[in-house]
């Protein structure tokens, strides 16, 4: 479009308006990604002063091929992925779920609708002490109801394993609402004739929801899958607050920041190995970039298929 | 899944007299277990801030025998919050306010094609989204600059937002360009143009980039922890987990302190739902 605000000296005011946020943009987001690459060539440490030598791929060998830490790095990427599985699934159906039920004419809809999407504005910090509280091993309301059943779990203090499940029933508790909402969006496009048209021809719930909803939901399906995929493996901040870096509960988000900054465990110890953390954050995104690009292709060839 | 679970299942009364609509019940039900399973946790902290620790070593879920609010002046006092709430107030006001405006001023000329290459600048927002994290070089350049445990440095690192900006792009779209044209020919310049009609024009975009990304400061817990050593700077977030460190078994303490910290957001939730839901929606992509 024509410029209408002048010409010559006034035709630059937009590009030095615009300057200082492309600016900070390069400086603290884009470069620094971009520069991770860079990093993982080195063995780059926290400290200030410290001199920087290019190793090659040395971190990359150390973190693939290397013996027992490389063995521990192997279980961190396969909880990373076991852990997007479970999040991914359950937050996706349970989100479908309760959007169904809360699009409905009901009263007290809006009710539910706010108190399932509150945590999602509660941050780590409150959300992952509010569930250990609530998981208090001695007596809390969910040790106790288990113990009602006959079940009985250590929670977060429990074995690793354990520990892990009751993380990913935190995280799925705490970004529903997201998933939620998104669906909602979905839903609310839907026309009410098509209800109507359906059950005109004597379809009940069931055959309306599996053939005129389902199919109509296709795009927001897509989009919460993805975005819970590509959120999930890249999640740790609640294992941080709930386990800290506990041996059995690493996930490769979590590692790249302990190995960065400190709080290493288990068999390799040295901290602000920034070098080698800029390596797994490579893989990281490697493995974020593979699983996202082909879940994209899937979702894009199915969504073809169905809305043509 | 079951067939209740489709949606306006209402339109599918008969005539009186009502049958008992299973469909309802059935929804009421589900609706209710998933409302335990998010208020009991909250309501967990309510009850156990207000007993004494003797009470709640006792048992941990019964009502609190008498109403004890010392926990709270304790938490107040004990955990700093003056100090760190004060900090994470001025935090997320400056970046945020700092970040609303250079925003606004990216966004505007990249949605009108004002400037060259505007949709590649766009691609270079949406790109971010998918690049690898940035925290090592983020680092080296804050130490470098001199700017590791300093408020400004910290305040820099949330002076940006690629979805806000995408955001802000998508609003603009739909004014109309018109208006440019008319203002520009009664003598409007560039700068005022933005400031004082597009500004006001958008505020819902603004509202929602506002408060989605003012939320993301306010809950960081990772940045202060890697960025701010000195106890003075801590925001809340830190703040409290170094407080869990210390009153880790004294719950009936610690949950005043939480619930302290948690009030405020909710009450803030409440009134201004509409944006955060959108915001973060839109938003949903920083997973």
């Amino acid at each position: 479009m024509n410029y209408p605000f002048g010409r010559a000296r006034a035709r630059w005011t937009p590009y030095l308006l615009l300057l200082p946020g492309i600016f900070f943009y390069l400086l603290i987001s884009l470069g620094p990604s971009l520069a991770t690459a860079v990093y993982s060539f080195t063995d780059a440490t926290g400290i200030k002063g410290a001199p920087i030598h290019w190793i090659g791929l040395d971190n990359y060998r150390e973190f693939l091929f290397m013996g027992q830490a490389s063995r521990d790095n192997y279980d961190a990427l396969w909880r990373t992925l076991i852990f997007c599985f479970f999040v991914t699934t359950i937050q996706f159906v349970l989100g479908l779920i309760v959007a169904l039920l809360v699009n409905q004419r009901l009263k007290g809809v809006n009710f539910f609708r706010t108190i399932y999407f509150m945590p999602v504005i509660l941050g780590v910090v409150i959300q992952g002490l509010m569930w250990s509280l609530f998981l208090y091993p001695l007596g809390g309301p969910v040790a106790r109801l288990l113990a009602a059943l006959g079940l009985h779990s250590e929670f977060f203090g429990g074995q690793p394993t354990e520990a892990f499940a009751w993380v990913i029933v935190v995280q799925i508790w705490a970004n529903l609402g997201i998933t939620m909402m998104i669906f909602i969006s979905g839903l609310q496009t839907i026309p009410e004739e098509l209800y109507e048209a359906a059950r005109i021809d004597g379809a009940n719930s069931w055959n309306v929801f599996r053939n005129v909803v389902w199919p109509l939901l296709t795009p927001v399906a897509n989009t919460n899958l993805l975005l819970n995929i590509i959120g999930s493996l890249q999640a740790w901040q609640l294992f941080f607050v709930l386990l800290g870096y506990r041996n059995g509960t690493q996930v490769l988000g979590y590692l790249i920041f302990a190995q960065g900054f400190g709080q290493t465990s288990g068999s390799v110890t040295s901290a602000f190995r920034q070098g080698y953390a800029a390596a797994a954050s490579i893989v990281l995104f490697f493995l974020v970039l593979v699983i996202g690009m082909t879940v994209q292709t899937l979702l894009r060839r199915r969504e073809e298929r169905i809305l043509g | 899944m079951n067939a209740t679970m489709a949606p306006a299942s209402t339109a599918r009364k008969p005539a009186p007299p009502k049958p008992i609509n299973w469909g309802h019940i059935i929804s009421y039900v589900v609706l209710g277990i998933f409302a335990i399973i998010y208020l009991g946790p909250l309501l967990m902290l309510v009850n156990t801030s207000l007993k004494t620790m003797p009470d709640f070593m006792k048992n941990a879920t019964a009502l609190p025998t008498t109403l004890n609010f010392k926990n709270f002046a304790e938490a107040w006092t004990r955990a700093n919050f003056p100090r760190y709430l004060t900090n994470t107030v001025i935090y997320t006001a400056t970046a945020t306010i700092i970040y609303l405006v250079m925003a606004v001023f990216v966004a505007f000329p990249i949605s009108r094609g004002y400037v060259k290459g505007a949709r590649f600048l766009l691609t270079l927002f949406v790109i971010a989204l998918f690049l690898p994290v940035a925290l090592i070089p983020q680092f080296q350049l804050m130490l470098a600059l001199g700017l590791y445990n300093n408020p400004i440095g910290y305040i820099m690192l949330f002076l940006v937002n690629p979805i806000g900006v995408v955001i802000l792009v998508n609003y603009i779209r739909t004014l109309p360009k018109e208006l440019d044209e008319a203002a520009a020919m009664d003598g409007c310049g560039y700068f005022r143009f933005v400031t004082t009609i597009v500004f006001p024009l958008i505020q819902p975009a603004v509202a929602t980039v506002a408060v989605l990304h003012a939320i993301g400061i306010w809950n960081e817990l990772i940045l202060p922890t890697i960025y701010l050593t000195n106890k003075n700077y801590y925001p809340i977030t830190r703040g409290m987990i170094v407080f869990q460190g210390v009153y880790g078994s004294n719950w009936p303490t610690l949950a005043a302190a939480v619930l302290i910290m948690t009030l405020p957001m909710v009450i803030i939730f409440l009134v201004l739902q509409r944006y955060i839901v959108s915001g973060l929606t839109q938003g949903a992509v920083k997973g």
